[in-house]
């Protein structure tokens, strides 16, 4: 159980990230096309990330402190390694300086902490 | 049995001529006789539109009637309604009704999915766009393609494909599989199966290539040597199928990267 409680934090980490990613690549475009599918995209991850917080005890407090900070240092990789690239790739206007505010904010609406 | 007739001009009563090697329609019957116009008019009102579904069950038939007429009485201005997705597939092995409403007015979607559910007692789920997004969708998005591939509309459709390559739309839709390499354990069948088929799609796209149901589920059982039930229940043979869908999400990658990065300049 404690084995399928680690992988469950890590698809949530995973699906988490994604929506992170979507929108902090939303902030940086100003095609509204493509804005409404990010945003779109970040819903969906969202709403899988929550699916997944229901399944990890305890579900209805703030995880203990060693597993916010594993999160929080894994999500924070992520999400950085995933923009750098693309900021690499020639994407423009990314505001790195976004991660940390987007993951507090998620993990504090996921009750993580 | 139907035959159509004309009515002809007699010396002391009309009459209809029908042939005489028939099946049913027995001399000394009753039957109705209605003028045909009316009754084309009825069925062209009533009768959907099939995109690539060959066969559906009546009951969905009757369901699809009733999407329209309960959907017709909230929108009045819509230019069409499309129903898509796994319902239109043979048996019951589906989650939701996905329906796309056509229109340029701004439609409350709850109110109707609620409404909906209430009489069929089925989960909904509605897109609302008007025709320029979905023509934008046709052309760039291999999700609006793949959707609309096989479909069931109110009204009848016509719609040219004019490709266009949007690279940053392709890897955001590529960035949805990349969990499955990172939850494979846990993830169930189906959520693995719209991974793969999210990939292969994209794959396709790139390649230029048709896209509906058929096409991507056989690229897949090609590709990945396995089968679509295999893969919605569960039973991926672990580290060959990995290795092989590792190798395709990073070749995928690096091609929509490059051309994303001219794209971008």
């Amino acid at each position: 159980m404690p084995q399928n409680r680690n992988q469950f934090i890590d698809i949530l980490i995973g699906n988490l990230a994604n929506a992170i990613v979507h929108t902090i690549l939303e902030k940086s475009i100003d095609k509204q096309e493509l804005i409404s599918k990010y945003r779109n995209e970040t819903i969906n991850s969202y709403d899988i990330a929550k699916r997944y917080r229901e399944k990890i005890n305890p579900i209805a407090e703030p995880f203990p402190i060693k597993d916010i900070s594993y999160i929080k240092e894994k999500l924070s990789n992520k999400v950085r390694a995933e923009l750098n690239l693309r900021i690499s790739k020639g994407y423009q206007n990314i505001n790195l300086d976004l991660i940390n505010i987007e993951i507090n904010k998620a993990l504090k609406e996921l009750s993580i902490e | 049995m139907e035959i159509i007739g004309r009515i002809s001009r007699g010396t002391k009563m009309d009459q209809i001529y029908i042939p005489k090697t028939r099946q049913g329609l027995n001399p000394g019957d009753y039957v109705v006789i209605t003028p045909l116009d009316k009754k084309i008019n009825q069925k062209t009102k009533e009768k959907p539109y099939f995109y690539n579904v060959k066969n559906l069950e009546p009951i969905k038939m009757i369901i699809i009637n009733n999407i329209f007429s309960i959907i017709e009485e909230k929108i009045r201005n819509y230019k069409n309604i499309i129903i898509t997705g796994s319902f239109l597939e043979t048996g019951s092995d589906f989650k939701d009704i996905d329906i796309i409403i056509i229109g340029n007015e701004k439609v409350n979607k709850g109110e109707i999915e609620k409404e909906l559910e209430k009489y069929l007692g089925i989960k909904f789920d509605i897109i609302s766009l008007d025709n320029k997004t979905l023509i934008s969708g046709l052309n760039s998005d291999p999700l609006y393609q793949m959707m609309l591939s096989k479909c069931i509309s109110k009204k009848r459709f016509l719609y040219k494909i004019k490709k266009e390559i949007n690279y940053k739309l392709l890897d955001l839709h590529l960035l949805k599989s990349k969990n499955l390499l990172e939850g494979f354990s846990l993830m169930r069948g189906r959520e693995k199966y719209y991974s793969i088929r999210n990939i292969i799609s994209i794959k396709l796209f790139l390649e230029k290539n048709k896209l509906s149901n058929e096409i991507v589920n056989r690229e897949i059982e090609n590709i990945f040597k396995i089968s679509i039930t295999d893969i919605k229940e569960n039973m991926i043979d672990n580290p060959k199928f990995i290795k092989n869908y590792n190798k395709l999400y990073n070749s995928l990658f690096k091609k929509i990267m490059s051309r994303t990065k001219n794209a971008s300049k």
